[in-house]
């Protein structure tokens, strides 16, 4: 008679593995870590006005994703020191089509250009935007290691095992331009990196670094301060 | 397919898409030329579906449904008045002898693209027009992510607008070229993705449309006048 296969050991291991890495990732809270820089090159005076949140499309590169602007047009908009926030879609709609992927200002002299056009300038004083705040940036996934397998045991059920780790990196950057003055007054960058787990004993549980919310809060903050009244 | 369906929920089973393209552009923000004239949305246009195999899966973009509107809501903004037009009855056209000798600005074209059927307004008090515009698509092209490895889904739509004289002739016509794309990672799978790069093709062909002509000459309408306030711009 063969012995039975000696599965006891391995589950112990991966077990102990799966142990470590939870008591890992809670104890760091996923590691997210973050970091936010801002320079001022003018004064900031919103008044009644109202600021838009965009997204540069024009790049055949990564583009930055839509909740990540729908995130930091949210938060800015809401909360503590809370700035009116009109929508992309209400906005690009409104100046359709100088703000096109194609069209749009790519710096203050095309600005400038743009906002010479008394039809333009009206309709932007019409929707009351003080403030362009173009967005760039993404989230990247990097360096992952481990393997995850999962497959159908005894009883049909499935089951993973193994362990998977990656990194998280969310990089974005902020330039607000002052649309009545025809002016640059700022940049702002928000970056957060993170490591996420997923270990797996049957069941996969993962443990997933939220970078782009941090980010997002972190750039959100610093946008409502930088256009508080001084 | 049911596996497929539980294990790729959301990302789609990668088995084509077929999208039917439904937008609306807001009015271009841009000085209207002087001007009074006619458009003529074709069959071919208003009905264009493109179909493509691209590794054994079928592709299908319905756009023909969007183009009168886009179309119509850029022409309206871009001329003190639009009137839509329609061809008279096939056998009442001319047999190309009456066609007009004006020079045109991407020629090659002219003879094959040429309809020669009259047209007529379709409002009783329409006045006399200074020409038809009348769009059609010449090529769609797309590409997926795989194909480009890129985050993409990318469409192209490539018009040939024509500017037509009353009795159907070709005064002149040149090249329009929409572009769009969109990020798998904005949309939950790629027969949205497919659909949002065509929506932002449509409405870039919009946009260069509507900065297209600074004056009646440029466009072949009349004499030359101050720039508006479309001016100068280049998209």
């Amino acid at each position: 008679m063969k012995p039975p296969p000696q599965q006891h050991p391995r589950l112990v291991r991966r077990l102990a593995g799966a142990a470590a890495a939870f008591a890992i990732a809670f104890l760091s809270g996923c590691g997210v870590q973050s970091t936010v820089q801002q320079v001022r090159q003018g004064p900031t005076n919103l008044g009644d006005d109202a600021i838009v949140i965009l997204s540069r499309k024009h790049k055949t590169q990564s583009e930055t994703e839509n909740d990540f602007v729908a995130c930091v047009s949210g938060s800015v908009n809401s909360g503590e020191g809370a700035v009116p926030v009109l929508t992309e879609r209400h906005f690009m709609d409104a100046t359709f089509p100088w703000f096109e992927p194609r069209t749009a200002p790519l710096n203050m002299q095309d600005l400038t250009e743009v906002l010479g056009r008394p039809i333009v300038a009206s309709r932007i004083r019409e929707i009351g935007v003080r403030y362009l705040v173009w967005i760039e940036g993404t989230t990247q996934r990097s360096d992952e290691t481990g393997t995850l397998q999962c497959t159908v045991v005894t009883g049909g059920l499935p089951a993973c095992f193994g362990f998977l780790s990656w990194e998280n990196g969310a990089n974005y950057e902020a330039s607000v331009w002052d649309v009545h003055e025809g002016t640059s007054v700022g940049t702002l960058s928000s970056e957060a990196t993170g490591t996420s787990f997923v270990p797996a004993v049957v069941v996969p549980l993962p443990f997933i670094a939220r970078v782009q919310q941090k980010a997002c809060a972190k750039l959100s903050d610093q946008l409502k301060a930088f256009l508080a009244p001084v | 397919m049911v596996v497929c369906a539980t294990l790729l929920a959301g990302a789609g089973c990668q088995s084509g898409a077929s999208v039917l393209v439904d937008i609306r552009v807001p009015r271009p923000l841009v000085a209207p030329l002087n001007a009074h004239v006619g458009v003529y949305f074709e069959p071919a246009l208003t009905n264009y579906v493109h179909r493509e195999s691209v590794d054994g899966k079928e592709f299908i973009i319905d756009i023909g449904a969007s183009q009168a509107p886009v179309f119509a809501q850029v022409f309206d903004a871009m001329f003190q008045r639009v009137v839509p037009m329609r061809p008279e009855a096939l056998g009442a056209a001319g047999d190309g002898a009456e066609a007009d000798a004006a020079p045109l600005a991407e020629g090659a074209q002219a003879e094959e693209t040429a309809t020669l059927m009259p047209f007529l307004p379709t409002e009783q008090d329409a006045g006399e027009v200074v020409g038809v515009l009348a769009p059609t698509i010449e090529e769609v092209q797309f590409a997926t992510p795989k194909q480009t490895r890129s985050e993409f889904f990318e469409v192209w739509i490539r018009y040939r607008m024509r500017l037509l004289d009353a009795d159907g002739s070709v005064r002149r016509e040149w090249p329009l070229i929409g572009y769009g794309k969109a990020s798998e990672r904005n949309h939950a799978n790629q027969t949205e993705s497919l659909n949002a790069a065509a929506i932002w093709a449509l409405r870039d062909a919009a946009a260069v449309l509507a900065f297209e002509f600074q004056d009646n000459a440029q466009l072949g309408i009349g004499p030359a006048g101050p720039a508006g306030q479309n001016g100068g711009k280049t998209p």
